[in-house]
């Protein structure tokens, strides 16, 4: 036997494991501190406490409370339409035992069926009620919630990982749906069901009142232990379950490195590591159940076998008839289903719950602040702008700088030297640290985000086609364009050939399971809806590094037309737009070290006109 | 109870499933794990034969007590006590084999998939879409898998089923055989609504599916509406296919909430007939109050198995399904088939027959192509990913010999190589000559910035999910180091400094014929910073050599290169 304790389970190759891993569970059936495994947790998105969260049930519970009143007493008449059979059951036993001659059958049968047929109609009218309110719940929880994390601010989704945001949107949601949609209604059922057995247990058999209620303080007992340890448990092990498959879907995304690195059997390893992790979590709750469910289960025999015995000798004693007995018993069993029932949906109510705290986590997170201000002029300036993205890691020092309207800027520079930063402050998707942006005398980070775009737009190399139509994709920022607005769009980035050729053109669906779009198009696509947002001023970070040399050519020059008239800002290591420039920008370290003309700069001889010959090849 | 039942997984080596048809890969299945599936069945029918039995030992405990006789009810409780122990004993190790027997097939069938995609490799998107694989893993093995845990279940639900017709038979035909014709006749009349209900789940599913899709669709473009907006109208989009959810989801309801009302009133109506024809025989005398009040509980119980047979066809069903689509998955072969000898040492030239692109051994060759897409097909060709037989090495087909050794001599990197998530240390964790260091490799990509924007030493930081923490020119120069790193007889990168800004790009190619130390190097691009570095130049147009020189001849000899290469005109 200890051989075989010592053989397994083999111990996890921590190694393996993805940083997003949790760490081990205990080895027995130990409690977990609260938070366990939320340490990481530093750069995540946070998660609402308890308090929020039970707060927020209560709310949503008053807010729909006349519904629940309404589910509530309709489920009180339906539970005690289901206490009649028992009674009068009980009340036939009686009298076959005691008068068999006498009995009158019809009687019985009678009550009973209308019982029955009053109990059905009951049931389904509370289920249809609860579900109706539980699906409105539901939805409105589910709007609320992308309602805000589209508003978030970007620069926390993106140091959480946009992963961990899209797991809250579908994983969550999913399961608070659940929860919803069936925790909630069946523990209140369970509820009212014992509430009401245990009224009728009070007025018909109060004798056996507390033979049927032996077990409870046990029960009780037994399930805060159970309930101390299970919500972390389970939030761990469905987050080690998810781990599992991430690890697998980056194995299927990466086959073309993972095969030219030869790095197969490490993956293959690094599977078997994470889901050894889950099984220990799995083994952690498995153990956790192995002592609560006997407890549960026995809590139906105990009430039943005291009964029995307490019926006998009151029987005995000529104190309560075989009717009392027989109800008392049936009642015993009745409430066994409920109490069982209640206990277990609570134990699911904790996974919705560990959802919940989730969703309603991005809540905590500061909005951004908005100063109302009404921009006067296009006039573009920065002031001693400072901001890093951690603290005392500064990635733009103190840049001053003037655009005036109509201006082309470029800006080259390193990578990593701040280009894009600067190009996102410069789009107000954030403020700076410290000094400000301001765009007509209005500093733009502060500005309404819908009042920002009409005044400034950005373009990344960063590409996604939405699920949805082509025309759909293309008037992101003016839903109501028409069809002839987007055909010129297209036609300014020189989309117009493919977008004619796609099989339904406009109307084409586009986007994950839709008509596929060759990177180089997708960009096309996200310059088009620039030309549509139609700001007077227009950010382009790499936007056209996707097109190959001939194509990236083409396009400028079609986009000549729509860009002229704007300012342009555009960041990129293609040199020949800052040729085209009217102001060149080199930034590099996060200073700007060089300002001017293309012509300016090469007389100046510096980092720029260093570059542009060795570019130009001028040996 | 420390240990559980699937201390053994997961299993050092899934083994060879049978993909024949589902029948026999079930069964391989169930081979696989027949131990912890015939223990299971055990704990499954004898607890169910003893939920079975309660009503009956109940009946005989109210027997006694009007019958007055101490003595037997003292025997019936502690039968009662018995039962009611052994139903949460059986209950629990019931439970345990169930958890172990779906743990067993799910994790077989995760390494399984997780080493099919591991052998498919380069080819996985070609044959199938990573978020079909994705659903795979998750939601058929999770199928595939409930079967396993039911089967225990649903073998008790027939025993007990037959055990308890039996007594019932025994102690009095005629309501024996009501109640065990009546209840399958009750579940058969619930049948009728179970279609419907299937068909109205199977909507709101796919509406659940649908926004759930349109939400994370929105997630992930969430920087680009940052940029130029669109929030409200995706917002719009996601109420309307959330309240379609809701609406599918009260309809389905609405459908449940019936068949839970047909759940009570017809074994309801069978009790009904059971207390009538019971009561009267009782009248004649034919039966004793503690039978009557056995087969009121009978009745209810037999809903049990009955509910667990109805459940077991429509999971089975779904399981039969989902085992069909991970067959799929798992019999999708690699479109190459490779040799069996190893690569030779020494390596020769290297030569793409239906370009007709030749490389010497040693040479640092840039290629440039007058279309970016036929670039990435010949960098896939000369690396031994697409049409492997077509390219020679040293005069032999790469095709000829093992896969693992054409990966060890030529490395091609492709366009956007993937980032794999752990730390900068790890992401150099891969086999490598060791010829140069990390540092070395980090420098000569001009990757060291890098470091020093992440946390810590840099070395340990972590590198999250694509790399998206980097920006798309750091990514670039980190695989860069990488491809370095490695240090193969033959290196081929595709466009590497693409999103890599002039003056980096200008370091890079400075750097990097020395750190190649002669070994063949094969660069696809048009810088001119990086192609007047190279010993040759090879010109493709439409696929095929149209020219080859020096890149200073060819920008005065050649009009085609000079359009291709030359920026700013």
């Amino acid at each position: 036997m200890k051989f075989f304790k010592h053989k397994y389970p083999k111990p996890v190759d921590e190694k393996r494991l993805p940083a997003s891993a949790y760490p081990a569970p205990p080895e027995d059936a130990a409690r977990i501190e609260k938070g366990f495994g939320l340490e990481r947790a530093a750069n995540r998105l946070p998660i609402a406490t308890e308090r929020t969260v039970n707060k927020e049930m209560w709310s949503l519970l008053l807010a729909n409370k006349n519904g629940f009143i309404l589910v509530a007493i309709f489920q009180l008449f339906t539970t005690i339409a289901a206490l009649i059979p028992p009674r009068a059951f009980g009340n036939l036993l009686e009298r076959l035992k005691t008068d068999p001659q006498n009995v009158v059958l019809s009687r019985t049968i009678i009550i009973v069926f209308t019982a029955l047929v009053i109990q059905t109609l009951l049931v389904y009218l509370t289920k249809v009620r609860a579900s109706i309110l539980g699906e409105f719940v539901l939805s409105s929880l589910r709007e609320r919630f992308i309602e805000r994390a589209v508003q978030l601010p970007p620069n926390v989704v993106e140091r959480a990982g946009s992963g961990e945001l899209l797991t809250r949107t579908t994983t969550d949601i999913d399961k608070v749906t659940w929860a919803v949609r069936d925790a909630v209604p069946i523990i209140t059922i369970c509820l009212v069901q014992i509430l009401g057995i245990s009224v009728a247990i009070a007025f018909t058999a109060p004798i056996f009142f507390a033979a049927i209620f032996i077990g409870v303080p046990f029960l009780f007992a037994g399930t805060r232990w159970y309930l101390r340890r299970s919500p972390q448990a389970y939030r761990v092990e469905s987050s080690s379950y998810a781990i599992v498959n991430s690890v697998l879907i980056e194995t299927a995304e990466s086959g073309r490195t993972i095969d030219a690195l030869r790095l197969g059997e490490e993956r293959s390893l690094r599977t078997h590591a994470t889901i050894s992790r889950w099984l220990q979590w799995e083994r952690y709750t498995l153990r956790l159940r192995t002592r609560w469910f006997p407890l549960v289960e026995t809590n139906y025999i105990i009430p039943v076998s005291s009964v029995l015995l307490m019926g006998s000798y009151l029987y005995h004693d000529n104190r309560i008839s075989i009717a009392l007995i027989t109800s008392g018993l049936l009642y015993a069993q009745m409430l066994a289903n409920p109490i069982e029932r209640m206990l277990w949906w609570i134990d699911e109510l904790q996974t919705g719950k560990a959802s919940l705290s989730r969703l309603l986590g991005i809540y905590e997170i500061e909005e951004r602040e908005i100063r109302k201000a009404s921009p006067d002029g296009e006039e573009i300036s920065g002031k001693n702008v400072t901001y890093g993205y951690r603290e005392g890691r500064d990635v733009l020092k103190n840049l001053s700088f003037l655009v005036s309207p109509g201006t082309k800027l470029a800006i080259v520079g390193p990578s990593g030297a701040g280009k894009s930063t600067l190009g996102r402050l410069l789009a107000g998707v954030q403020p700076p640290n410290r000094g400000k942006i301001t765009v007509g005398g209005a500093e733009i980070g502060y500005l309404p985000v819908e009042q920002a775009r009409t005044e400034v737009a950005l373009v990344t190399q960063e590409h996604h086609v939405f699920v949805g139509t082509l025309k759909e994709n293309v008037t992101l920022a003016r839903p109501n364009a028409t069809d002839d607005e987007v055909w010129r769009a297209l036609a300014a980035v020189d989309a117009t050939e493919w977008a004619k050729n796609l099989p339904e053109e406009l109307a084409t669906v586009l986007g994950t399971g839709g008509h596929r779009l060759l990177p180089a198009q997708a960009q096309q696509l996200a310059l088009a809806r620039l030309v549509l947002a139609d700001p007077h001023t227009l950010i382009l970070d790499e936007a056209t590094s996707l097109l190959d040399q001939k194509a990236a050519k083409h396009l400028e020059a079609s986009l000549g037309a729509v860009l002229s008239g704007r300012t342009v800002i555009a960041i990129a290591h293609r040199l020949q737009s800052a040729h085209d420039a009217d102001l060149i920008a080199v930034i590099e370290d996060g200073e700007i070290t060089e300002w001017g003309s293309h012509d300016n700069l090469l007389k100046a001889n510096g980092a720029y006109a260093k570059l542009w010959r060795s570019w130009r090849d001028e040996n | 109870m420390h240990s559980t039942p699937f201390d053994h997984l997961p299993l050092k080596n899934p083994g060879n499933p049978e993909l024949a048809s589902v029948a026999r890969f079930l069964l391989w299945i169930i081979r696989g794990q027949k131990r912890v599936l015939s223990t299971g069945t055990f704990f499954g029918v004898a607890n169910l034969l003893s939920l079975a039995i309660l009503p009956g030992v109940l009946g005989h405990g109210i027997q006694a007590i009007a019958d007055d006789d101490q003595d037997s009810l003292k025997k019936w409780v502690l039968v009662t006590l018995l039962v009611g122990g052994t139903q949460a004993f059986t209950g629990i190790m019931r439970h345990r084999r169930a958890i172990s027997n779906w743990m067993s097939c799910a994790t077989r069938l995760q390494q399984l998939i997780s080493d099919k995609a591991i052998s498919l490799g380069a080819e996985l998107p070609r044959l199938v879409s990573t978020g079909e694989v994705s659903a795979i893993n998750s939601n058929d093995v999770e199928r595939v898998s409930g079967a396993f845990d039911l089967i225990p279940r649903l073998i008790g639900a027939f025993v007990s089923f037959f055990f308890v017709a039996i007594l019932l038979i025994n102690s009095s035909p005629t309501l024996g055989v009501m109640v065990v014709i009546g209840v399958p006749l009750m579940s058969l009349l619930i049948a009728p609504i179970i279609k419907p209900l299937q068909s109205r789940e199977s909507i709101q599913r796919e509406k659940l599916s649908r926004s759930s899709n349109l939400a994370s669709d929105t997630v992930a473009g969430l920087r680009i509406l940052r940029g130029i907006g669109g929030e409200a109208s995706f917002l719009a989009r996601f109420r309307i296919a959330s309240q379609e959810v809701r609406v599918a989801a009260v309809r389905t309801a609405k459908m449940r909430s019936l068949l839970e009302g047909m759940q009570i009133i017809l074994p309801g109506a069978l009790i009904v007939g059971v207390i009538w024809t019971g009561g009267s025989l009782v009248v004649q005398g034919d039966l004793k109050v503690g039978e009557l009040l056995a087969f009121y509980g009978y009745s209810s119980f037999l809903m049990v198995p009955l509910q667990i047979m109805t459940e077991s066809a429509q999971r089975i069903t779904s399981a039969v399904v989902a085992a069909r689509r991970v067959i799929r998955l798992l019999s999708v072969e690699n479109l190459h088939s490779w040799g069996v000898s190893e690569a030779p040492n020494i390596l020769g030239e290297l030569k793409d027959t239906i370009s007709g692109i030749s490389i010497a051994a040693g040479e640092f060759v840039g290629i440039v192509c007058d279309d970016a897409l036929t670039a990435d097909d010949i960098c896939d060709r000369l690396g031994g990913y697409l049409d492997a037989e077509k390219v020679l090495i040293a005069n032999a087909p790469l095709q000829s010999f093992t896969r693992d050794s054409i990966r060890s001599a030529i490395f091609s990197q492709e366009k956007e190589p993937a980032i794999l998530s752990g730390t900068i240390n790890s992401h150099f964790d891969v086999p490598a000559t060791k010829r140069l260091s990390i540092d070395e490799a980090l420098m000569a990509a001009s990757a060291m910035d890098i470091l020093d924007s992440l946390d810590g030493d840099g070395y340990s930081a972590e590198v999250v999910e694509r790399g998206r923490t980097l920006s798309g020119g750091q990514r670039q120069r980190l695989s860069l180091a990488r491809s370095l790193y490695v240090d193969a007889p033959i290196l081929i990168l595709d466009d590497p400094t693409s999103a890599v800004d002039a003056h980096t790009e200008a370091r890079i190619a400075a750097r990097l014929r020395e750190v190649r130390n002669h070994q063949t190097t094969i660069i696809f691009t048009t810088s001119p910073l990086i192609l007047d570095h190279t010993d040759r130049i090879i010109l493709l147009v439409n696929g095929y050599v149209k020219n080859t020189g020096r890149h200073q001849d060819l920008l005065t000899t050649d009009g085609t290169y000079r359009d291709l290469v030359v920026r700013g005109e």
